[in-house]
């Protein structure tokens, strides 16, 4: 997959031991984001970030459907991300298939919460129009444009970033309909509600080569990785999901540091992230 | 239904022979060894190209010529309604086809024996005339990769509607179910390599409406031609030439 | 927390919910509820295992938690597809498959993609690949009876399969999961738990070794819960000599002579 020489390896290896990184970086300093909000005007909100070369695009759609049953007094949120074969020529046909369903699994595990929806970064109650009978279904789809490394982290930063975007329209109930009827909704074209987003965790995925972590490793410093734990972390410092990725086995003692230190790198990234949404938001606006 | 109103405005306000906003920039995918995106209105696409490299499937291996792959696929979100699509369906297939062939014709294919070629294009926004588009990013994608080729092909499409010749037809029109005469065309050596439509049309009308689609197709080509100028000036200017 | 509150049935009734609103299974104030099998926070369901449940198997185990009924056999190590390009380590292929009665509604049938990705990525840390270079190992697991917690059985049961196919291994690899219920942690959850739990987590690991090949968690968890992680090791600790024990002294033994 990645070629790389015995030469390459030792001095990928030998800069992460010694925090300082082939492109420069400290072991937990992040490539520069950009984020670019508003890409797909067809969906209700959407958003690209760039990582260095990574460079994803998710978008949000709205959709009203029915509660389901056992939960009625709360809205449907489901992930897809599709790699497209421009990533990569080994995504091309079905080859993508099974990364994409692994980020699929690993976003919703980390953003969607329990099984009750407890713990989810979207707040699901907020998304019912009339209880037990109209709710939004939110579908937000991802696609991997360009990968080099971190796409988790992306791809959770773009999620973030197409939810702050999103304007679901406001759905007037017409009055008067009773029982097991369906009412009759109203959506208006002009008025539009924003999402709260400060909730929403942000995805730090630590890759351990040798004895270190590194946040944000690029494609060649994941092909030296023994293994990788995906942490979502919220604004108050609590745990949404955690993925591991890579077979080696790790020491629990390793997987709770390993959980600290990604607290406190998940810190700066909100901070930073929600800036950047921030800015681009405004300068959308003004175009 | 009425596509040009009696003042000669079509839906979206351009006139007949108007073609929509174009606009393409070189190096979309970091990654890839050549990339653009090309949007025309609304429909924005990506092309990616790997290659020339050595052949994947060796069964596949042509010993005096290189092979040439193409892949279309469309993103969930690029269209009104959204749609989870299986990989393959038979209209992308035919797309992949038809842009292969198109790519296949103008490129100097013998330069590279025993390589491979691919091609990737992603719709991101559908809005009528996504082959056209697909085959404009491709062009630029190659000549972003450095593939020897004949010419710069290009491809716009043109319809008949009202009867009206209308160029570059968005999906509203598309959709009407008038003819779509899709060219892809060589400037320079002044020659037509794909030409496809649907629906009927008198002979003496579809020579008009070709005419339009290749003026189109003409118009295109100028641009891609500045872009890659403007592409090139700038590599210069970070070469320090 | 599903359902509203005050209208909590005092006992539990074991028959399939049928009512449009469900009952939450435990009032969140309530300091003395039990699970709904009886059993204590911190304990494992009645666990069953076999090996050579399957003849044509080069290896196979039958595994049994609670209603959880699950069959693995492993076939290989044997030569990889022409197709597939020359590897110096082996290949570990894994596939879990629901049968169309394990589940209360008839389901598919069809391949489990994720859990088999989880299964590979829980097993492929454990398995001395290099042993076996050029060739593939594969390992197909068929979930009878879906009772909950159905990837730790699958993982535990396939660990054991491999090692009676004489595949070498670092260690057998366990694996339990937790449901986080309200302020409780529950191990190995019935399926009826899961459904109603705030968040999940499963952790697989080589318990002689002590390390953990797999870990995944949802929902959200503060810190002093992740803490309790060590908890769940603990009872895979408890629970390893039981797997080791009761099922594999004979294959174990065999595997330790032939090294």
């Amino acid at each position: 997959m990645v070629g790389l020489s015995l030469g390459e390896k030792h001095f990928i290896q030998g800069g992460i031991a010694q925090d300082i990184r082939s492109d420069g970086r400290k072991r937990l300093t992040y490539r520069p984001i950009n984020v670019e909000t508003g890409v797909i005007p067809q969906a209700n909100g959407s958003a690209r970030i760039r990582m260095g070369a990574t460079d994803v695009i998710s978008t949000v759609k709205a959709e009203l459907g029915k509660p389901i049953s056992l939960q009625p007094d709360k809205g449907k949120v489901s992930i897809y991300v599709d790699c497209s074969p421009t990533a990569a020529p080994m995504f091309e046909g079905r080859g993508g298939e099974e990364l994409s369903t692994e980020l699929s699994v690993a976003l919703q595990r980390s953003l969607l919460g329990g099984k009750s929806g407890a713990g989810a970064g979207i707040d699901l109650s907020s998304l019912v129009v009339v209880e037990g009978k109209i709710c939004w279904d939110l579908y937000i789809d991802c696609l991997v444009v360009c990968s080099d490394g971190n796409l988790l982290d992306a791809l959770g930063a773009a999620i973030k970033a197409a939810l702050s975007n999103t304007g679901i329209p406001r759905v007037q109930v017409a009055a008067g309909a009773s029982g097991d009827e369906q009412p009759e909704v109203d959506i208006s074209d002009e008025e539009f509600l924003q999402f709260d987003t400060s909730d929403i965790p942000v995805i730090v995925t630590l890759t351990k080569v040798g004895r270190h972590y590194i946040v944000d490793a690029t494609t060649e410093e994941e092909s030296q990785m023994s293994s990788a734990i995906s942490i979502s972390v919220n604004r108050k410092g609590h745990i949404c999901g955690l993925t591991k990725r890579g077979g080696a086995g790790l020491d629990p003692s390793i997987v709770l540091d390993m959980i600290s230190v990604a607290k406190h790198v998940s810190e700066q990234l909100i901070n930073k992230l929600d800036s950047e949404i921030a800015a681009a938001e405004a300068g959308d606006d003004e175009s | 239904m009425e596509f040009v109103s009696p003042e000669g405005l079509r839906l979206d306000g351009r006139r007949p022979m108007e073609m929509r906003q174009i606009r393409a920039e070189i190096g979309a995918v970091a990654k890839a060894d050549g990339s653009a995106v090309f949007e025309m209105g609304n429909t924005k696409v990506i092309a990616a190209v790997y290659g020339p490299r050595e052949v994947q499937n060796r069964t596949q291996q042509i010993n005096d010529q290189a092979l040439v792959r193409c892949e279309y696929s469309m993103a969930n979100f690029s269209t009104g309604d959204r749609m989870r699509k299986p990989k393959g369906d038979r209209r992308s297939t035919e797309i992949s086809l038809v842009i292969r062939q198109t790519m296949e014709a103008c490129i100097l294919t013998h330069l590279m024996p025993r390589s491979q070629i691919d091609i990737f294009v992603q719709v991101l926004q559908a809005d009528g005339g996504t082959r056209s588009a697909c085959i404009n990013a491709a062009t630029l994608a190659l000549a972003d990769a450095g593939i020897p080729m004949r010419d710069l092909v290009t491809s716009c499409s043109s319809g008949y509607l009202n009867s009206t010749p209308l160029l570059d037809l968005n999906y509203v029109e598309d959709s009407a179910g008038g003819p779509d005469v899709t060219v892809g065309f060589l400037p320079k050596v002044d020659k037509v390599t794909l030409l496809q439509m649907d629906s009927k049309l008198p002979i003496d009308i579809f020579e008009n409406v070709m005419q339009l689609a290749i003026e189109g197709c003409k118009a295109i080509a100028n641009y891609i031609r500045e872009i890659m100028l403007e592409n090139t000036k700038q590599l210069e200017y970070r070469r320090g030439i | 927390m599903a359902g509203k509150p005050g209208t909590t049935p005092t006992t539990y009734s074991p028959s399939p919910t049928t009512q449009k609103t469900r009952k939450p299974i435990f009032n969140k104030d309530d300091v003395d509820w039990v699970r709904p099998d009886g059993r204590g926070f911190h304990q494992c369901r009645p666990a069953f295992f076999r090996t050579g449940a399957v003849n044509a198997a080069s290896g196979s185990a039958y595994a049994e938690f609670g209603n959880t009924k699950v069959i693995v056999s492993v076939f290989g190590p044997r030569e990889s597809k022409k197709a597939m390009m020359y590897s110096d380590i082996g290949r570990l292929n894994c596939s879990v498959s629901y049968t169309t009665f394990a589940t209360l509604v008839r389901g598919q049938g069809s391949e489990h993609k994720d859990f088999s990705s989880m299964l590979h990525k829980s097993l492929e840390g454990a398995i001395i690949l290099e042993t076996f270079p050029k060739t593939t190992v594969d390992v197909f697991a068929l979930v009878l009876e879906s009772g909950g917690s159905d990837l730790p059985v699958v993982i535990s049961c396939a660990s054991l399969a491999l090692a009676d196919a004489g595949i070498l291994m670092h260690d057998l690899v366990a694996s339990v999961s937790l449901s986080c219920l309200g302020k409780n942690l529950v191990i190995d959850p019935i399926l009826e738990e899961e459904s109603y739990q705030d968040g999940g987590l499963l952790i697989t690991c080589m318990p002689s070794r002590y390390e953990v090949t797999q870990l995944t968690v949802t929902g959200e968890w503060s810190t002093p819960k992740i803490n309790e992680v060590s908890l769940s090791t603990g009872i895979i600790a408890y629970f390893y000599p039981h797997l080791e024990e009761l099922c594999c002294i004979r294959e174990w033994n065999e595997l330790h002579d032939f090294v």
